[in-house]
């Protein structure tokens, strides 16, 4: 079945050699990690495909620009002597020197958390050929935080649920996610901010279950959110079609005709616009409009026009790039 | 202090949860933690989701729990990692452990709060190649134990003789290899 309100899946595997302590900012443990994993990753002839990235080697936009698309963490970011392999077409990431020594990392499109962990388990079974992970028989792979042992993976699923925020139903939302061991958060935005009404779901616990059993527990819920979503906007179109289309509506005409965009503005008026993408309402497909929110944050801008703008050269920038998208996407 | 769940027993942690940008912090007890946590395993989703459709209602709020021991009042133990030098002090602080050391120095310690976080504290799921390795000759040793102790009882002792051979053969393969 397809879910339209799941915009990609996200599989994260910890993983920490046992001879080296865990704080990647002491004096060569982030440099060990680093020439180890990539020469372990070279051994195994996994490497084709994978570029190596130190963070000290890279600009800051580059580096902001890779943690937008989320191919890199905002701490990995932050530390020097950490390095990223990088398949950025597969959006495929073996961050080095985080929190925990490696940090594997897969993002698929839509509801398919199976496929991201196949991706990662096939690069950390290539590593592990050549090198040792701390791993105890009763707790799994240690981890730097002990909430972390066990699998090491955080499985989740990124989400839009414009009617089930609309109605105020993600405060329930996050209750039951809790009550499952699961977490439910809004993604952009600060506090209990969820611009564009866009939540993340993921597991919160990594020890005594099974990989394929978080994975199952995280789909259901993701598929269970997904068809609530899709019955709310049935609803919304039998009971409420005039003011629904009305909302759906002033968002297509002022994205198409802004000049400037602030990025707060353009996370609601976006999310009302995909939501009368998936109602078949505007002329361009959900998926078209999936990329957009991280295409119109700033260093993704500064890159695409090559220009280091800043204030309000960027919101006219956003409003140009979301113009030329959606254009594209017409049907 | 009682469990703010059941009002019944001692409440052992104190789980920090955003409410409307307001962080709340309720204290629950072992059991209701597990409750909590176990209720994953049971896939009962699909049934208290539904339940949001028929009684759309005001939304209770944004809750984020976040897993954290209640900090006793006694004092904490001073203990510390021989192999990276971290106190178990230090690991209060931070919540980071120093080194994959720190499991072993500090597991009396650690024990407690994994298995009432997680429900059993005994991990499910993949093992490093190495191990998997060590896995699969332990469940063929297995194998052959189970068919030598068949073949003794149908008194095929040649056969039993053949078996118990292939098995100290994979006891010492796999003493070779540690």
């Amino acid at each position: 079945m397809n879910h339209p309100a799941v915009l990609s899946s996200r599989v994260r595997l910890a993983r920490n050699y046992e001879d080296l302590p865990f704080d990647a900012h002491r004096p060569g443990v982030a440099e060990t990690c680093v020439s180890r994993t990539a020469n372990a990753l070279a051994l195994s002839g996994e490497d084709r495909g994978f570029a190596l990235l130190t963070m000290a080697s890279l600009g800051e936009d580059r580096r902001d620009a890779l943690v937008e698309s989320r191919m890199i963490s905002r701490e990995l970011a932050a530390s020097p002597d950490s390095a990223v392999l990088l398949q950025e077409d597969d959006r495929l990431s073996v961050m080095m020197g985080e929190e925990d020594h490696l940090r594997i990392q897969a993002i698929t499109d839509g509801l398919s958390l199976d496929e991201a962990a196949a991706r990662c388990f096939a690069v950390e079974d290539a590593l592990s050929r050549h090198v040792r992970f701390a791993f105890d028989d009763q707790l799994g792979y240690l981890t730097a935080c002990p909430t972390d042992t066990g699998t090491g993976m955080r499985a989740s699923l990124l989400m839009h649920l414009p009617m089930l925020a609309h109605h105020k139903q993600m405060g329930s939302v996050s209750s039951i996610a809790a009550k499952v061991g699961l977490n439910a958060r809004g993604y952009y935005g600060e506090g209990n901010e969820a611009l564009g009404d866009i939540y993340q779901i993921s597991n919160q616990i990594t020890l005594g279950r099974t990989e394929a059993e978080v994975i199952a527990t995280v789909t259901a819920l993701g598929e269970q959110l997904s068809e609530t979503e899709a019955e709310l906007r049935r609803n919304a179109l039998a009971e409420r079609r005039t003011a629904t289309e009305d909302k759906i509506f002033r968002a297509w005409g002022i994205l198409m005709n802004a000049r400037l965009l602030p990025l707060k503005e353009f996370y609601s008026l976006w999310s009302a616009l995909r939501l009368g993408a998936v109602l078949g309402l505007v002329p361009v497909s959900p998926e078209s409009l999936d990329s957009l929110p991280v295409e119109v944050q700033d260093a993704h801008l500064r890159a695409y026009n090559e220009k280091p703008l800043t204030g309000e050269d960027l919101d006219a920038a956003r409003a140009a790039r979301v113009q030329s998208v959606i254009r594209a996407a017409k049907r | 202090m009682l469990c703010e769940e059941c009002n019944n027993r001692e409440a052992r942690f104190a789980v920090t949860m955003n409410v409307n940008g307001e962080s709340v912090v309720r204290h629950l007890c072992p059991e209701c933690m597990r409750a909590m946590n176990a209720n994953m395993r049971g896939g009962n989703i699909a049934g208290v989701l539904s339940a949001i459709l028929s009684a759309i209602t005001a939304g209770e709020g944004m809750r984020r729990p976040e897993m954290r021991e209640k900090e006793p009042a006694e004092q904490l133990p001073d203990i510390t990692c021989q192999r990276c030098g971290t106190t178990y002090v230090q690991f209060r602080k931070s919540g980071r452990l120093g080194c994959p050391g720190c499991y072993e120095a500090f597991r009396e310690q650690l024990r407690p709060m994994l298995q009432q976080v997680s429900g059993g504290a005994q991990h499910a799921g993949r093992r490093p190649l190495e191990t998997l390795e060590a896995q699969r000759t332990r469940s063929r040793q297995e194998e052959l134990t189970r068919l030598m102790q068949q073949a003794v009882a149908l008194e095929d002792f040649e056969t039993a003789a053949l078996l118990r051979d292939q098995i100290h053969a994979l006891a010492e393969e796999g003493g070779a290899d540690a």
